[in-house]
């Protein structure tokens, strides 16, 4: 994808005020099922967040909801500072977005259908066209009718037609679903320099771990309708203890736990099918103290390595957790 | 909103219409091959046996050629054509893109009439210059109609096509399915608005058929529905008035409320 900027980074405005997506108990029914549960989110502006959840968990709805596609039951909701719905219009002004694949008129070219949507927006929309084509690479290929682009390339044209609101803040809606490794990469890259050289918020939603990891600085996670927790990805992954955790492989592992329980820079200390795992009262840099404790007092340390845990492990003990506390109320009812 | 944006997203839904090539052709199709087959099998009886069949022009070819292109097969034309504008954007899924520009969903209905009965109007138009080009080719030596004539009439062709179309434009909204609001209106246009307007023993309240009410307006003897149903030129106005603005009213209430 072509580096171009459609536009210069936004000058800040009245738009600036608050955060990019704020809702309070936002609750979302189709008859008797709950979509959105009383969901409260807090999506910062200049970051690129995560929504995550598995299949069904309400991403989409939320999406949805949040830009007017269908009404909320309950709650309230701002984009870029605005009541929503009541100031709809105004709040997605500067707003793009692409809400489950993105679609267009397949007998159309690339070019006629962001003219289509340019109108809708207003005059001045058009002169964002042909940047918005480069910034996504497809400005040789935007006389092509769509029908003729694959998976990426309508992915790609989905975000130009969003980058045709000079936007704030884009709402994607799992956008690298049918890209190759290439095109995630590409994608990635693109949302990175959106955020960090233009200065817009980018809502991910996604059931892809990895990739919300790789490319958010900050998410939600998701879940039966309600936001489990959120917070920065880090934060995440540690699942909101503080402190570092290690794997101590030693030659004398009865006599290296009574050294570790016995030492300050030590939280907490259990065997595992690893080795030893320590929880550290500090940062990693005590590690290089407890080594040197370790071997002052006889033990060969053969391996002394930071528990690096993921996003993904943390999704999946939460989702779990959840799991273990609604099959009996499912068993019962 | 202003009167340029509207614009703007008249042109952009004209746009959407007239490259919809399939649409397009078989509009033209409806309009146009009805009349070049009605002058050929005409001038060919005519020339044959020219006491037995009249010249395939003149002001009764013309007549005829009204009928045609005003009450049958233009209304055909614009049912496509408006059904196309009003579901169109559903169908292809991009109505909820437009719908996140912040736009207001009336707006977005408000664009797609005029566009499509525009592009309505076009085919209308070609099908109009072929009737006119035939009726005074195949006069052989009859009466042609005047010029106020030939004006009303292409009035008259404009104004049932546009009519209907509007209608389609809104009913297809209704619905939101192009294949169920191309059954349906079709279905009324050729079967059940002429049986309903043939059957006697309803009376006046066959005032309240479209087709009725747009006969009314011919500037020629269009025999048939004209001539059995007579009603007042107010009667005739509210009744197409009223059918026009139930429909574009409903298909805009529904793209206000749907989930998209």
């Amino acid at each position: 994808m072509s580096s171009l900027a459609t536009d210069a980074p936004h000058a800040p405005g009245p738009d600036d005020r608050g955060a990019a997506i704020e809702t309070t108990g936002l609750t979302k029914r189709f008859g008797a099922r709950v979509a959105l549960d009383g969901v409260d989110l807090h999506v910062p502006r200049g970051s690129a967040f995560g929504f995550l959840g598995p299949n069904g968990a309400g991403k989409t709805t939320m999406i949805r909801t949040l830009l007017g596609l269908t009404h909320a039951s309950a709650g309230t909701m701002s984009v870029l500072g605005e009541p929503v719905p009541e100031r709809r219009a105004g709040a997605l002004r500067r707003v793009g977005a692409i809400v489950e694949e993105p679609r267009f008129h397949m007998h159309l070219s690339g070019r006629e259908n962001l003219s289509i949507v340019a109108a809708v927006r207003g005059p001045e929309t058009h002169a964002r066209i042909e940047p918005a084509l480069a910034r996504v690479g497809l400005a040789e290929r935007g006389n092509d009718k769509v029908k003729s682009y694959s998976m990426g390339m309508r992915q790609r044209l989905g975000v130009a037609r969003c980058l045709l609101a000079d936007p704030l803040l884009l709402i994607l809606d799992e956008p690298t679903n049918g890209l190759d490794p290439g095109g995630i990469q590409e994608f990635r890259e693109m949302i990175r320099a959106m955020v960090e050289q233009e200065g817009r918020t980018v809502f991910i939603s996604s059931h892809l771990l990895d990739e919300v990891e790789k490319t958010c600085d900050a998410a939600a996670i998701v879940d039966r309708g309600k936001v489990v927790t959120q917070g920065a990805i880090a934060e995440l992954a540690r699942g909101g203890t503080s402190g570092e955790e290690l794997i101590v492989g030693v030659d004398d592992a009865e006599r290296a736990l009574v050294v570790l329980d016995g030492n300050a820079l030590v939280r907490e200390a259990h065997r595992s099918d690893e080795g030893i795992r320590v929880l550290l009262a500090g940062d990693a840099s005590t590690a290089a103290l407890l080594n040197a404790a370790l071997v002052a007092a006889g033990i060969g340390v053969t391996r002394l390595e930071p528990v690096r845990q993921s996003l993904e492990q943390r999704f999946l003990e939460i989702t779990a957790r959840l799991d273990s506390d609604v099959e009996p109320r499912e068993v019962r009812s | 909103m202003s009167a340029a944006v509207l614009a703007q997203m008249t042109g952009a839904d004209f746009l959407k219409l007239r490259k919809k090539r399939g649409t397009l052709i078989w509009a033209l199709v409806l309009a146009l091959a009805p009349l070049l087959i009605f002058f050929i099998v005409r001038a060919a009886q005519h020339s044959s046996s020219p006491l037995a069949h009249p010249p395939a022009g003149g002001t009764e070819g013309y007549v005829d050629g009204v009928r045609i292109i005003a009450l049958f097969f233009g209304p055909l034309a614009a049912i496509l054509i408006g059904v196309e504008g009003g579901a169109g954007d559903v169908a292809a899924g991009v109505f909820r893109d437009l719908v996140v520009t912040g736009r207001s969903r009336t707006a977005l209905f408000a664009s797609r009439v005029p566009a499509a009965v525009a592009l309505t109007w076009l085919v209308i138009g070609f099908a109009y210059v072929l009737l006119v080009i035939g009726v005074f080719a195949f006069a052989s030596g009859t009466p042609t109609p005047s010029t106020g004539t030939l004006v009303n009439g292409f009035a008259f062709s404009l104004l049932c096509s546009g009519v209907v179309c509007a209608i389609a434009v809104g009913f297809a909204a209704l619905t939101g399915s192009r294949p169920a609001a191309l059954t349906a209106l079709i279905g009324w246009q050729l079967v059940a608005s002429p049986i309903l307007s043939g059957i006697s023993s309803l009376g006046s309240s066959r005032k309240l058929l479209l087709g009725d009410a747009l006969a009314h307006f011919s500037p020629v003897h269009v025999g048939g529905r004209a001539e059995t149903v007579t009603m007042a030129q107010g009667t005739a106005v509210a009744v197409v008035t009223v059918w026009t603005l139930a429909f574009v009213a409903l298909g805009a209430w529904r793209t206000r409320t749907m989930d998209a």
